[in-house]
């Protein structure tokens, strides 16, 4: 093992090799910060020029650019409380509540760092444990899968905000909006309209923008008021630096984000949407202060990131040890590293060639280049925030309208972000919230197909979900959380109704 | 002035030779892939892409239109301007599409330019099944064991292929649909189906490392890429499929664009320099051009067609 690394520092560290993963970090973030467009496109478009490459060298760029959009989604949703991806919704929590106290750099520094140590503990648990944490997640059966959506669904009730009963009501919207397309089992049309472009249901990233990028431009247009020259004025932007020591601090939510995201992200499929919101639900239940959660907390930013880069390493795990990629990035790559002849299996471990070795210092170094061009740019990024609103919405809408028609060249998208965007701006301003909406659209399938293909494989038998270690193991978390939920929203309201009493 | 008559007269001169026999392409062409970046019909035009360029002498701009498993990308394709700047990706999606009645198109919109990969269906099972070959599966079937079989997306070309197979060995399977390739070679790995139906290269990594192994495969004869799976066909089951992948445009190209891509990819495939990617990527170079392609696509058309009709009766 140790010659292994040896060849495989000899690989990684040649100018060559460093500047392209150098490159496809710095890729990454700015693919990163542009809301629609993804890791999964960026690393497409890198694809061929990477054919000619030796294969750490082509590798490690793609790697690069895997690492630097997974940290610079915190960038926008912090600075505009758009979430480029599904995963850095919950950084929209804290993040966004920060900068509008005037505490973006604040915010920044603490994703940066806490990314760079989730990257590079994944990167030890990948390099350490990939083979087994491959097996466990192999064992992840329809059963399995429906009873981890549950556990998921539970979340809803965390990131609600004030009423319990809205975040369900918007979290069935979700659900619903998740049924439309084809049917996953019977292959039934179901609420197509006839329209092509919804065969395969709501595209996720055109809802999640509309959600959260166009409702809040809707937002700003409707109380826009020029004679307010407060509202005119940019915003206030502190110093712009990295919290090394802050972030330590929150050692709780740093540890909570890593072991979601090294252990939910290997789950292919589900893990990457909801590792961070495990993590961010986590965090706050672990915290002596979960009353700061949602209000500009830095527990919350830094438990968010590190899962975020931590399920990064995760992903890779069964990418790298069974060749089974767990969404759209990592199959992007996945292809990447079959034209370099590298074939992922069990055996990429056992061999000699030091390849493997290579791939996970190349991971390793790519997140250094990542916490070092993030570090130069911070001061930049933050910069975002002195242009002047009026400006800065008319910016925001064109890169989603770009954004959007980027993922799939298709323009029934940008209709479904308008339409998500209207929808966001009313459930918002009565209290919904749209966080809910979107867990929704990502566990409904997850929960509805595998629950049907369970059924469907154990003969209509129901008992396998509860006597299946694993899946009863999810499902028993998921009851007591809900019911910790219940209990401690019970506790408080009789706390804020007790002064009034007295 | 002489001079720049002489010039001008030259340049024209040499503009019409060059006109003469490489007109076309005279501008970028856009390739759509009817599917997002990193399906197999991605990797595989992605990985054609700095070749065709070079031998095309022009820039290839992939579009990635993703959506209704192909449809919207297809028919944007079948609905641009034949003129040879559009073209798409092709694979048996199209072929499916049309048979499952989800699409306006029929293949015989399309102008087929090239067919350049194939890779078999390969059928194959967890590294402990109790299942030593095909035979055995069919038995278990026949006496009324729910043998469960994953396919890749409902009403995919898998799943298809699959439906083909157990109507030619006269069984009914339990089709366990699963949203794409990497899911269902999970859950056979992990023990939760017990076969699984999917193409030779989503299974290339699976069998390599011996997690998976394969009972039999679509070809008529056996592939270089596995040469110890025996085809159906050896088997005792008379059905043989590909899944193939080439370059279509939509219906009427012009003859000279045709030719540039036919000539391109022959010198491509002569040349060798694609030989290890696509042996690397599990697929095979079996190129197919003109009128055997025609008759080549109108057939799986056909065997596509019956097949959909039985998954849509049941």
């Amino acid at each position: 093992m140790l010659t292994g690394y040896i060849d495989g520092l000899g690989l990684v560290f040649q100018l060559g090799t460093l500047l392209a993963i150098a490159g496809g970090t710095f890729l990454g973030i700015i693919m990163g910060v542009l809301p629609g467009l993804t890791s999964a496109m960026a690393i497409a478009l890198l694809l061929p020029v990477t054919f000619g490459m030796p294969p750490v060298m082509g590798i490690g760029m793609l790697l690069g650019t895997l690492c630097g959009a997974g940290a610079s989604g915190s960038i926008p949703a912090i600075l505009l409380n758009i979430p480029g991806t599904p995963s850095s919704v919950a950084t929209t929590f804290d993040g966004f509540p920060m900068a509008q106290k005037g505490e973006a750099g604040r915010a920044l520094g603490l994703a940066i760092v806490a990314s760079f140590f989730g990257g590079v503990a994944s990167m030890v648990v990948l390099s350490l444990l990939a083979p087994p944490i491959a097996e466990f997640a192999l064992r992840f059966g329809a059963a399995e899968y429906f009873s981890l959506s549950i556990f998921g669904l539970v979340i809803i009730a965390s990131v609600a905000g004030k009423s319990l009963l809205k975040g369900l009501i918007a979290g069935l919207i979700g659900f619903f909006c998740s049924t439309i397309g084809t049917d996953p089992i019977a292959g039934v049309d179901r609420f197509t309209f006839g329209q092509l472009s919804l065969l395969t249901g709501i595209n996720l990233l055109p809802a999640l923008i509309g959600l959260f990028a166009v409702s809040q431009v809707l937002k700003d247009a409707f109380e826009y008021d020029p004679s307010n020259k407060l509202q005119n004025s940019p915003h206030k932007v502190d110093i712009a630096r990295p919290r090394f020591i802050e972030t330590l601090r929150n050692w709780r939510a740093l540890l909570v984000g890593i072991v979601s995201g090294s252990v939910v992200g290997p789950v292919p499929g589900a893990g990457g949407s909801i590792a961070s919101l495990v993590a961010y639900d986590q965090a706050r239940r672990f915290s002596k202060t979960p009353e700061k959660f949602g209000k500009g907390h830095g527990a919350g930013i830094v438990s968010v990131e590190s899962a975020n880069n931590a399920l990064l390493g995760g992903a890779l795990i069964p990418t790298l040890a069974l060749g089974i990629p767990g969404e759209a990035a990592t199959a992007v790559l996945l292809g990447g590293l079959m034209i370099q002849g590298v074939t992922p299996g069990p055996m990429l471990f056992e061999s000699q060639s030091g390849i493997i070795y290579g791939i996970f210092l190349a991971y390793l170094v790519a997140n250094f280049f990542m916490l070092i061009i993030m570090c130069l740019g911070i001061k930049l990024f933050v910069r975002v925030l002195l242009v002047p609103r009026k400006q800065l919405i008319s910016a925001i809408i064109v890169f989603c309208f770009i954004g959007v028609y980027g993922v799939d060249g298709d323009v029934f998208n940008l209709y479904i972000m308008l339409a998500f965007g209207l929808l966001g701006y009313f459930l918002n301003r009565y209290g919904f919230g749209t966080a809910p909406v979107i867990l929704g659209l990502i566990l409904g399938p997850i929960a509805e197909s595998n629950l049907r293909r369970g059924l469907q494989t154990f003969g209509g038998d129901w008992t396998p979900f509860f006597t299946r270690p694993i899946s009863v193991t999810f499902l028993v978390i998921a009851c007591g959380l809900l019911a910790l939920t219940l209990w401690q929203n019970y506790r408080t309201r009789q706390q804020d109704a007790a002064p009034d009493a007295a | 002035m002489k001079k720049l008559a002489l010039s001008l007269s030259v340049a024209t001169a040499m503009m019409a030779s060059a006109g003469a026999f490489a007109e076309y392409p005279e501008q970028n062409i856009d390739m759509i892939v009817p599917f997002s970046a990193g399906g197999g019909n991605d990797t595989f035009v992605r990985a054609l892409q700095p070749l065709l360029e070079e031998k095309l002498d022009t820039n290839l701009v992939i579009r990635n239109i993703s959506g209704g498993g192909g449809a919207v990308g297809l028919t944007r394709a079948q609905a641009s301007d034949s003129d040879g700047y559009t073209l798409a990706a092709a694979s048996n999606a199209l072929l499916t599409l049309e048979a499952l009645g989800n699409v306006d198109f029929t293949y015989e919109d399309f102008d087929f330019v090239a067919k350049i990969l194939e890779e078999p269906y390969v059928i194959a099972v967890g590294e402990d099944s109790e299942y030593a070959d095909l035979d055995a599966m069919v038995e278990a079937a026949k006496e009324g064991t729910s043998v469960q079989v994953g396919v890749s997306g409902v009403g995919s070309s898998a799943h298809i292929a699959a439906v083909a197979f157990a109507d030619t060995a006269e069984v009914d399977f339990n089709f366990i649909p699963y949203p794409g390739g990497s899911e269902t070679i999970s859950a056979a790995m992990g023990g939760h189906v017990d076969a699984v139906v999917l193409g030779g290269a989503e299974l290339r990594s699976a069998l390599e490392s011996g997690r998976l192994k394969a009972l039999g495969m679509s070809y008529a004869e056996r592939s270089e890429s596995l040469p110890d799976v025996p085809t159906f066909q050896e088997e005792g089951y008379n059905l043989s499929l590909t899944v193939w992948r080439g370059i279509a445009g939509p219906d009427g190209l012009p003859e000279e664009a045709k030719e540039a891509w036919v000539n391109a990819i022959k010198e491509i495939v002569d040349e060798g320099s694609f030989e290890e990617t696509a042996s690397n990527l599990g697929l095979d170079i079996v190129p197919l051009y003109g009128d055997e392609l025609e008759a080549f696509i109108a057939e799986s058309a056909e065997v596509m067609k019956d097949s959909a009709g039985d998954l849509a009766a049941k």
